[in-house]
């Protein structure tokens, strides 16, 4: 979709609902993405955050509202029950495609080594000849500094290793943008800081990144946005030195500083 | 010298040595037969569980409810109960007597045992392998559904895989069950390794003999099937072992991990 400027955002959604059953976790986010954003989406447990996340992969399916991957909209329809449902499986998985990825809990596959995880959907998504497959798969393992444990299974490693290898699986797709599902919650203190430096490493080479984190560093200096989320809605949004300074909202105030203290 | 020593073990053997030295052959033969029937019972029942497996784990109650019941059915019965109704069951009916497949195989002793045995090693295999698949990590299917693996795909490529090797273990249960289910065959008239231990009983009224040299040829069958497991889990699942265990030799540490 060409917005009004004529540029094409690499994300965008609109007025985003999702319930389940009478519960309404979102109620109407819009959100545009252009390339080399870095949004950071904050909000408090239950407050919808990962939910729309899982929303514009439609890991969940939305129950109204409009997801646009690279200007293709993801069609919806309302089938005979009344449910909210794509319309064609098959663009879906097309554009989860050019979504990469990564979960609270890693998710790698446990069957597989390191370096399969990462040329796995590569291969047999995209068709990728093997050998360039390697080849992209271990030039990302070298980027996330994980390349001597290529031959590892994902139970060998810690946290934090494992957590760099879900980031190059989701490179590995060449997305148009990246999704962060808190990557770094899980992990212990100690880990933490090694996933930051490689995603604050992706958002210097400009990749387009969406990102629910409770690292409010990572928020204020990495970001190119803000958002905080209360209660399903976007309660603040902005430039992270201007919000994190002066905060509009009494609740996202109240929120920084049970965080930040 | 020779003579000898079977004069010395005719003496004072408690079981006649030489009796069964002289028909080790059969007991070989035997051996052969039981284990070409349990081998072929396992890959048919095999092959036959995964769609079923499949099925099952799915939640398509039209293709569920049959399979269920054919689990139920052969789960539930005794393998010899099933046997006996194929072998002498099925004659009855005229109709089965005269199609094309009477004399070449529903006749057989041989067949009919196959068969029996391929239907129950696959509702055995159907369930453990359906309970292995619905166990899959959900965050694992869900990171799948985020690369864009369609459902073939996913399931291909990491639903099986995955439930394959976590089932590992128990199916060599399985696959040592069927070996002693395979047993069954020797009711009906077929010369597996207990029916030549039946039939030298019969022969000589010698029971020892023939059913300890049974009972040996058996341990000795499951002690190669438990040491070929062993070496296959260790090589399927090695993502499991503790860290490190890549790089350094498995070695007497991950007897731990063994279930």
């Amino acid at each position: 979709m060409s917005n009004a400027s004529g540029d094409q955002a690499a994300l965008e959604v609109v007025d985003l609902h999702k319930s389940f059953g009478d519960h309404k976790v979102i109620q109407g986010v819009s959100m545009t993405a252009h390339k080399g954003d870095v949004i950071s989406i904050l909000g408090a447990s239950g407050s919808g955050k990962s939910t729309f996340l899982r929303c514009i992969n439609l890991l969940e399916i939305p129950s109204a509202g409009d997801v646009y991957v690279a200007g293709e909209k993801i069609r919806m329809h309302t089938d005979k029950a009344g449910r909210y449902q794509p319309e064609d499986i098959h663009q879906v998985e097309r554009l989860r495609a050019r979504l990469g990825m990564v979960f609270q809990s890693f998710n790698l596959w446990s069957h597989m080594t390191v370096i399969e995880n990462v040329i796995e959907a590569p291969i047999h998504v995209l068709k990728i000849p093997k050998a360039e497959a390697i080849e992209q798969g271990e030039a990302l393992l070298q980027k996330v500094g994980i390349y001597d444990r290529k031959d590892y299974y994902p139970a060998q490693l810690s946290g934090g290793q494992q957590q760099r290898v879900a980031i190059a699986r989701g490179l590995a797709m060449q997305p148009a943008v990246m999704l962060f599902d808190e990557p770094t919650s899980a992990l212990d203190p100690e880990l933490v800081g090694e996933v930051l430096k490689v995603m604050r490493d992706l958002a210097e080479e400009g990749r387009t990144m969406l990102v629910v984190t409770h690292e409010m560093g990572f928020a204020k200096d990495v970001s190119s946005e803000v958002v905080f989320l209360h209660e399903g809605m976007i309660e603040e949004k902005g430039d992270p030195k201007q919000i994190f300074q002066n905060p509009n909202s009494d609740r996202f105030r109240q929120f920084l500083s049970r965080t930040m203290q | 010298m020779g003579e000898a020593i079977i004069q010395f073990l005719d003496t004072w053997s408690p079981i006649d040595i030489v009796l069964i030295a002289q028909n080790f052959d059969r007991f070989l033969l035997g051996a052969w037969i039981t284990l070409k029937l349990t081998g072929l019972s396992l890959i048919i029942g095999g092959i036959i569980s995964i769609p079923l497996a499949i099925i099952r784990a799915g939640n398509n109650p039209f293709l569920n409810a049959p399979v269920w019941a054919f689990t139920y059915l052969f789960r539930g019965t005794p393998l010899l109960v099933q046997t006996y109704l194929i072998y002498y069951g099925l004659g009855q009916f005229e109709w089965i007597r005269e199609t094309a497949l009477w004399q070449p195989v529903l006749s057989q002793a041989w067949y009919c045992a196959l068969i029996a045995f391929s239907l129950n090693t696959a509702a055995y295999t159907t369930e453990l392998l359906r309970g292995s698949i619905i166990t899959t990590s959900k965050g694992e299917i869900e990171a799948a559904k985020a690369c864009g693996f369609s459902n073939s795909m996913r399931l291909r490529r990491i639903v099986l895989p995955s439930a394959f090797r976590r089932a590992l273990p128990a199916y060599s249960n399985e696959v040592i069950f069927m070996l002693h289910g395979s047993v069954v065959a020797s009711t009906i008239t077929i010369q597996d390794l207990l029916g030549v231990g039946r039939w030298l009983n019969g022969r000589y009224y010698l029971a020892y003999e023939g059913f300890i040299t049974a009972a040996v040829l058996y341990l000795i069958i499951v002690l190669l099937i438990s040491k070929g497991f062993r070496i296959w889990e260790k090589h399927w699942l090695a993502h499991l072992y503790p860290q490190d265990a890549v790089k350094v030799k498995p070695k007497k540490g991950l007897a731990s991990f063994r279930v």
